[in-house]
């Protein structure tokens, strides 16, 4: 009988949370401290490597989050013994968006770099500045730095209580056995749903989109969520690999389990393909420029007309994000043997920090030698290197919260009621 | 009587509980048996394994059948837009990949169904009419509360007194000759 956290039984991996910690750290160190040179010679790029190596882990969170919030509310059988490593890594959401975007967002100098917008004097291509532009001011409602600041405060807070609250009853379950927890949870749940969507959608909007102001996308938060729940499931993938194979989940994560995460990779493939190709196709159909320049800028170059660097990164999307990881999740077999679902998972892991490249990056930059006034933002740049090392810093300071939380809570919820049909799930 | 009727389809035994008949399958499994049934009043879970089941073909119909829908939708609007009656429209290209496309994936989707549906009753040998087992009085209590194991005339491992000995070995209840 357990009944204190005394009798907890702490596995030994989690006693590595102080690696990852340093790892986290070196990495971090290193992105800021090359983003903090950028800003002193008014460069953005390696400012935005910060940028997609912090949306990249809160992307893999939110999409956590909603999983969480989804199984909590559709009770699924299947979820406990998961759902606990998902509670165990949340609070590290609020974390990386303190350590990234608001940072970026708060201190003026990142954020005019980032956010031209926010810099009145900002030259545009056509030589006119920002402060002047009847686009902008016609969106200034929505795009003003205090609304701004405010939006990304009210992320934090959003996603931070709906994290503490779903981990709060769940834990307290743990050590007094009252059922009347999971039906606490699946009413906050059923509440955090439309809560946190709305919340990613704008989320996606302030931190993505308006990083090119005239341009808008009415899909690009489905997109974002769609993009969510493809990293959240490779997570989860990843990390039950590894926790089925010499960590707490050894003898409890079994075939059916592995089937069921990737017939949801499956069916999330297939929902990210059709949200991104909705988002072209509505845009390639109406033809309107100041839609399809977000896209031109992403297949032609600037200057001579042919196809650029971002051009086969979109090519990577189609066939690499899309195509190869659909046409091998759809054999039966690649769901139930371990070593083939991890795969796809690392596939599908670097693929969405393909798509957040291909999103974050590609930006015009105001010069005369593009016919245009303005060239575009390269691909291949030692600024990758920056991207790799932020993704590693952000990912050590994830692995570390997830772990020292294992060593401190239960790591799978023995007084769910569902534990025994979770543990015992089978096809 | 005449001859046909005296043609024995096989050997039916019903069993009381799921236990017994899900020791019982995966003993005839282990026997070599290939013609063979379990009759039950609802699923039971890794009867497929007792009894030695591989998956279902039916999938590699429904993914022919997607590829030949995305194909036929290719075809389609391509004679349509480009070839029999060639149209501009919106400034876009007479035949790309991308103006069709939820043609051509509405067509795979289509498609793969009628793969999926026909390829059941393909592989199911659908539609059926009757089966000599419908004559059997027990066989309406397998919807309700008995469990059967039919081993059929047709399988190499048949031998009407050893397999009817056979089932009583595996603690079969009621023993029953099946004639088509």
């Amino acid at each position: 009988m357990r009944d204190s956290s005394s009798s907890l039984s702490v596995h030994p991996i989690t006693a590595h949370w102080k690696k990852f910690l340093v790892l986290g750290l070196i990495g971090l160190g290193v992105a800021w401290f090359f983003a903090f040179q950028g800003m002193l010679e008014h460069h953005h790029r390696p400012l935005l490597s910060v940028l997609v190596g912090g949306l990249f882990w809160v992307s893999v969170l939110i999409g956590l989050l909603m999983l969480t919030m989804i199984t909590r509310v559709f009770d699924a059988g299947w979820a406990p013994v998961i759902r606990r490593s998902w509670e165990l890594v949340l609070p590290a959401l609020p974390l990386v968006l303190l350590l990234s975007v608001v940072p970026m967002a708060l201190l003026p100098k990142f954020r005019h770099l980032l956010w031209d917008w926010t810099d009145a004097s900002h030259l545009l291509p056509n030589g006119h500045e920002v402060g002047h532009d009847p686009i902008l001011q016609a969106k200034s409602w929505f795009l003003n730095e205090s609304f701004f600041l405010g939006r990304i405060f009210g992320y934090v807070v959003i996603l931070g209580g709906l994290v503490w609250a779903l981990r709060k009853w769940s834990f307290a379950q743990d050590t007094d056995r009252t059922a009347g927890h999971t039906h606490r949870l699946h009413a906050i749940s059923a509440v955090g749903i439309p809560l946190g969507a709305v919340t990613l959608t704008m989320l996606a909007f302030d931190c993505l989109m308006a990083l090119s102001y005239h341009w808008f996308s009415t899909m690009y938060g489905v997109w974002f969520f769609a993009l969510s729940i493809r990293l959240a499931l490779a997570f989860t993938v990843i990390i039950t690999y590894r926790l089925s194979h010499g960590g707490w989940l050894d003898g409890i994560f079994n075939q059916a389990h592995r089937h069921v995460l990737g017939c949801l990779m499956l069916a999330f493939t297939v929902f990210w393909a059709y949200i991104s190709f909705s988002q072209y196709f509505l845009i390639y159909t109406a033809n309107i420029p100041e839609e399809t320049y977000w896209y031109n800028i992403r297949e032609f170059d600037s200057i001579t007309g042919l196809k650029n660097q971002w051009w086969s990164v979109s090519m990577y999307l189609i066939f690499g994000f899309f195509l190869l990881p659909f046409l091998i999740l759809l054999f039966y077999r690649t769901k139930i043997i371990a070593g083939r679902l991890l795969s796809v998972a690392w596939l599908i892991f670097f693929g969405g920090l393909v798509d957040l490249w291909f999103n974050a990056v590609p930006r015009q930059i105001a010069d005369k030698s593009g016919p245009e006034g303005f060239i575009v933002a390269p691909f291949l740049t030692p600024h990758l290197f920056l991207d790799l090392a932020a993704l590693l810093g952000f990912g050590g300071i994830v692995i570390a919260v997830f772990l020292r939380g294992a060593s401190r809570h239960e790591t799978i919820p023995v007084h769910d009621p569902r534990i025994l049909e979770s543990i015992n799930y089978h096809e | 009587m005449n001859e046909r009727n005296e043609r024995i389809h096989g050997v039916a035994c019903t069993f009381r509980r799921p236990s017994d008949v899900f020791h019982a399958a995966e003993r005839v499994r282990d026997a070599g048996w290939k013609c063979w049934d379990v009759h039950t009043p609802f699923p039971i879970h890794g009867m497929d394994q007792a009894m030695g089941l591989p998956r279902s073909p039916v999938p590699r119909l429904t993914l022919l059948g997607g590829v030949t829908g995305f194909l036929t939708g290719c075809l389609l609007t391509w004679y349509m837009n480009s070839y029999d009656y060639p149209l501009i429209v919106g400034g876009k290209p007479y035949w790309s990949v991308i103006f069709p496309f939820p043609v051509l994936y509405e067509c795979t989707i289509l498609f793969a169904a009628f793969g999926t549906f026909f390829g059941q009753f393909i592989f199911n040998r659908l539609p059926h009419h009757h089966h000599p087992l419908f004559d059997l009085p027990q066989f309406s209590r397998v919807s309700d509360d008995t469990f059967m194991i039919v081993l059929e005339a047709r399988d190499a491992n048949f031998h009407l007194d050893a397999s009817r000995n056979f089932l009583l070995s595996l603690g079969g209840q009621e023993i029953t000759v099946i004639r088509d």
